[in-house]
């Protein structure tokens, strides 16, 4: 589904990402792990192109999006985004945060995407939140609210980039629960996180970045209790 | 013997009557202050048009790197309106831009000068604004699948408006207020009125004061739509 090839990436002479080669297969659920500054973020982003790659090529769904003449608008109402601090629009409510793109990209008429506005919501116990602003809901509600903004547009791929690592401890329970829903009904999912119990029960395979590169990647069983590189030994143990 | 303080009124009565009543003169008051407002209120919908081109514009070409001759455009055309005083661009665009233009025209001249002048300093109220939102704001609206300008319109602009309207209706303050230098190509605003009526009467008491107290009144005017339009922007902030 997702093929990246030869990736690299660099903000001025800084090497972000070290010609990465990945594949993703459909009904997927990838998760990656790395210490801060290990490009594991900028992997993500590039694949919805946030960041445009120096060099290299990404494939999604047979179309080489990082082409001059893709229409990328197009291919990321395919790819789902849910960011670390949320950025729901804090001028709309939640029902016109969620709403918005499927209407203004005509891919719905205003009463279906209310309608299925409101069934998402239903779905993780926020109906009666429809017509608030997001300054007034908690920080779990809102990342919940994130997420069915993108799930609105009926991705084909979630992309989520430290979904909970800017939550009270409280709230990130509730984060990863609906990650996991929606991962036991097939969605193919790439997570950054800091999460180590969801990658452990979530994941069909976990990566470990650092310095750029992919180090190791496993299932998640073998990759937590057989680590092979010493620096994913390093990090597991200050981590776990 | 004659008592001073009643010569006073009698003074102000005759005054007043000379300023206002007499010649019907308050018809010129009223219609400089048409012009005042006629100006004011072009002036600043061609600014605000101008000014979001413009940092529109700058905006789009620093995030892409596109544009870049259309930016350059803007670019000099803000230094070049900073950089010159408000009075010699009217005289400039009366005298020499618009030379041949007929006389019934010249307020349309007031208004082209004025817009111009203010879109230069609205673009960079408005950029500021447009720059002042959260970068991941941007990001969310393009992830999920908007186009640049779905973004700007939808999500960028309507965030930008509620920080920069504080400095916007400073803009239009002084735009009222700077239209009373009008009188230099010909045109009778308020402040024209009030001075061609201190000259015919000779008393600079009533004719002077009484159109400080409209302008004064016009200002508060404005502070107070600005007022009421930013509690209604507000309204995503309570908690």
């Amino acid at each position: 589904m997702i093929d990246v090839k030869n990736l690299s990436k660099s903000f001025g002479d800084h090497l972000v990402l070290n010609n990465i080669t990945e594949k993703i297969e459909k009904g997927e659920k990838v998760v990656i792990i790395g210490p801060s500054g290990s490009g594991k973020s900028t992997f993500l982003r590039c694949l919805n192109l946030l960041e445009t790659p120096s060099s290299g090529e990404i494939w999604f769904e047979g179309k080489m999006i990082n082409a001059p003449k893709t229409n990328v608008n197009k291919l990321r109402q395919k790819m789902g985004m849910v960011f670390q601090h949320f950025n729901l629009f804090p001028h709309l409510t939640v029902m016109q945060n969620i709403t918005l793109a499927p209407v203004k990209l005509k891919l719905q008429t205003k009463e279906e995407a209310e309608e299925n506005a409101l069934r998402l919501l239903e779905r993780i116990g926020l109906r009666d939140k429809a017509g608030v602003f997001p300054s007034m809901i908690s920080g779990g509600q809102k990342q919940r609210i994130a997420i069915v903004r993108a799930l609105a547009m009926n991705p084909d791929v979630m992309l989520f980039d430290e979904p909970t690592s800017a939550l009270d401890p409280e709230m990130v329970g509730e984060v990863l629960e609906l990650m996991k829903e929606l991962a036991e009904e097939g969605m193919t999912m790439v997570v950054v996180t800091h999460e180590m119990g969801f990658a452990r029960e979530v994941a069909t395979r976990v990566l470990f970045m650092d310095e750029g590169v992919i180090m190791e990647q496993n299932t998640p069983q073998e990759f937590f209790e057989h680590p092979q590189n010493p620096r994913l030994k390093d990090f597991l143990s200050k981590v776990l | 013997m004659p008592i001073l303080p009643l010569s006073i009124f009698d003074d102000l009565a005759g005054n007043f009557y000379a300023t206002f009543i007499e010649k019907d003169r308050y018809m010129l008051f009223l219609q400089g202050l048409g012009n005042t407002l006629l100006i004011t209120l072009f002036a600043t919908l061609l600014g605000i048009a101008i000014g979001l081109v413009v940092a529109i514009i700058k905006v789009y070409c620093a995030q892409t790197g596109r544009l870049k001759i259309a930016n350059a455009v803007c670019t000099a055309y803000v230094a070049v309106i900073r950089g010159t005083p408000m009075v010699l661009q009217l005289l400039i665009m009366y005298y020499l831009v618009f030379a041949a233009f007929p006389d019934e025209m010249t307020l349309l001249i007031a208004i082209l000068s004025f817009g111009i002048n203010s879109g230069a300093y609205v673009s960079e109220i408005v950029r500021g604004g447009i720059l002042a939102v959260d970068r991941g704001q941007l990001e969310a609206g393009r992830s999920l699948g908007l186009t640049q300008g779905q973004t700007m319109k939808s999500i960028i602009l309507p965030q930008a408006v509620k920080s920069i309207l504080p400095a916007l209706g400073n803009e239009f303050i002084t735009l009222l207020k700077e239209t009373s230098i009008v009188g230099y190509i010909t045109i009778v605003d308020l402040t024209r009125a009030g001075d061609i009526v201190r000259s015919r009467t000779f008393d600079a008491f009533f004719s002077l004061i009484s159109v400080a107290v409209v302008y004064f009144i016009l200002v508060m005017g404005i502070s107070w739509l600005l007022k009421k339009a930013e509690r209604r922007l507000a309204k995503s902030d309570r908690r």
